[in-house]
């Protein structure tokens, strides 16, 4: 079969159509924004779906994610205002919100957002102390992400986050802040230990001085009673002889005769019967005894008259005061 | 040997073809052979019918092809965007995705600037001066910057 010129044109028009559609036809995928250039410059941006350019003319230019992207920002040194040298690293998410200034206003995004970011987490944390650096991770955070999300402002995307992710001090460092922290406890176990004897040793001593005072009193309200009841014993003995005397006064004097002799004999009996005595205590004046005994004869004469004239009626005569057993009452020694 | 063949296959030669880029397309999908596949197809139908015709020589048959596969790819193109319905809009539209949203003033609004939370993300907004805490509401979005209003 010989090809005529006719048949060759057909073949590259058919030919070239398939090239024209290749070229014509973008079908830009979700998540992704083609820009188009015709000539070199941009002209508009191809949404996802099925795209028709204008071959020849228009090309696309970039082909831009527009998911949000995950950014490692590597380890890197910060000295802290304090001049800790601490290491730290992070992460950071962007996303693509005007595919044109992504793709034209910047040369390398990915390379321009990061090193963006590790020159802020420098600054941010480089203005701090170490220990506020610790603690205040949400305002590094925050204060990151308005300083880089303004800062990429003119290349159209979106820094949605970013994450310090690690901050680590060097091992001395370290070493000296775990110290630091022991220290700092036993301190407290210490101070506590010590406030923990003072008010028990507080609490015994208090127990003791309330015990003395007790004690103390007790001791005052037993000796007021005890006077109390010698000056009771006392009034009643002052009241008794009184009454004895009265009676005596009124009646005869052999009535302390009466009691003289009682007394007496109930001693001598007292002494009789005492079984561990080896000693019989005879009175000192025998004679005494006998003079009472006729004192108790007066008393019966006295009593019962002369109606039974005794055998040998014992002369009657005045017991001398002097020779009387002691029966003062203020020299028995009160009852305790 | 391909004439031969051609020959020998007569008008079922399209349909091959059509088939086997639908195929292709089916394969590598990138919404290009489908079109070609189609217009294939198409001359494939016209074949049988025209096979005898004294015009229907290949040439002729090539030139149908190449004009079909171009209307096909502008009618596949009203087709899809006729039926581009998606439930989600907003997809990949981050700010646009945002209107309607209520939130908090995290920085006062000055000089029609200020700084508002969403989605554990801060976003700049424009908007009448207002003090910060205030509720708003996104109004609008161009794409960086929401438009607010108090609500």
């Amino acid at each position: 079969m010989i090809l005529g010129g006719f048949d060759i044109v057909v073949i590259a028009l058919v030919v070239f159509v398939i090239l024209v559609l290749f070229a014509g036809i973008k079908t830009v995928p979700q998540g992704y924004r083609y820009t188009i250039e015709r000539f070199g410059r941009y002209t508009r941006t191809l949404e996802p779906g099925l795209n028709i350019i204008t071959p020849f003319i228009e090309r696309i230019g970039a082909r831009m994610n527009v998911m949000e992207q995950v950014l490692d920002v590597p380890t890197q040194e910060v000295i802290t205002r304090d001049n800790a040298s601490v290491a730290a690293d992070a992460v950071a998410f962007y996303q693509v919100l005007n595919a044109a200034q992504a793709a034209y206003q910047v040369s390398n995004l990915e390379n321009a957002v990061l090193n963006l970011t590790m020159t802020n987490i420098r600054s941010v944390m480089g203005s701090m102390d170490l220990d506020e650096l610790l603690s205040n991770r949400d305002a590094i955070n925050d204060r990151l992400l308005r300083v880089v999300d303004d800062a990429v402002q003119p290349w159209g995307i979106k820094v949605t986050r970013i994450e310090i992710k690690d901050i680590r001090p060097p091992t001395d460092l370290v070493d000296a802040m775990a110290r630091q922290m022991k220290a700092e406890r036993e301190k407290r176990a210490q101070i506590l230990e010590a406030e923990g004897s003072r008010n028990a040793q507080i609490l015994r001593a208090e127990g003791a001085k309330q015990s003395a005072i007790l004690e103390a009193e007790g001791q005052r309200e037993a000796a007021f009673r005890e006077a109390e009841a010698r000056e009771r014993l006392a009034e009643a003995e002052a009241k008794a002889t009184k009454m004895v005397s009265e009676a005596i006064a009124a009646g005869d004097v052999q009535a302390i005769n009466y009691f003289v002799a009682q007394k007496y004999t109930e001693a001598l009996s007292a002494i009789g019967t005492a079984g561990n005595s080896k000693i019989v205590l005879m009175p000192m004046e025998a004679t005494s005894i006998i003079g009472s005994l006729s004192g108790i004869g007066a008393i019966a004469k006295e009593v019962f008259g002369d109606g039974n004239s005794p055998p040998s009626p014992p002369r009657p005569r005045q017991v001398p005061p002097r020779t009387t057993p002691p029966v003062n009452p203020f020299n028995q020694a009160p009852e305790r | 040997m391909l004439t031969r063949v051609v020959a020998e296959l007569g008008p079922w030669t399209w349909w091959i073809v059509g088939l086997a880029l639908l195929a292709a397309e089916m394969m590598v999908p990138g919404f290009f052979l489908v079109w070609i596949g189609l217009a294939a197809l198409a001359v494939g139908v016209l074949s049988l019918l025209l096979w005898n015709a004294t015009f229907w020589i290949w040439e002729t048959q090539l030139i149908v092809f190449a004009i079909l596969a171009v209307a096909a790819t502008f009618l596949g193109r009203r087709l899809t965007l006729r039926h581009d319905a998606t439930d989600e809009p907003f997809l990949n539209q981050r700010g646009a995705s945002l209107v309607g949203r209520t939130a908090t003033l995290l920085e006062p609004i000055a000089e029609g600037r200020g700084r508002i939370r969403i989605d554990d993300t801060i976003w700049r907004v424009t908007g009448p001066n207002l003090p910060i805490g205030t509720q708003v509401k996104v109004v609008a979005s161009n794409g960086r910057d929401l438009t607010v209003e108090p609500l």
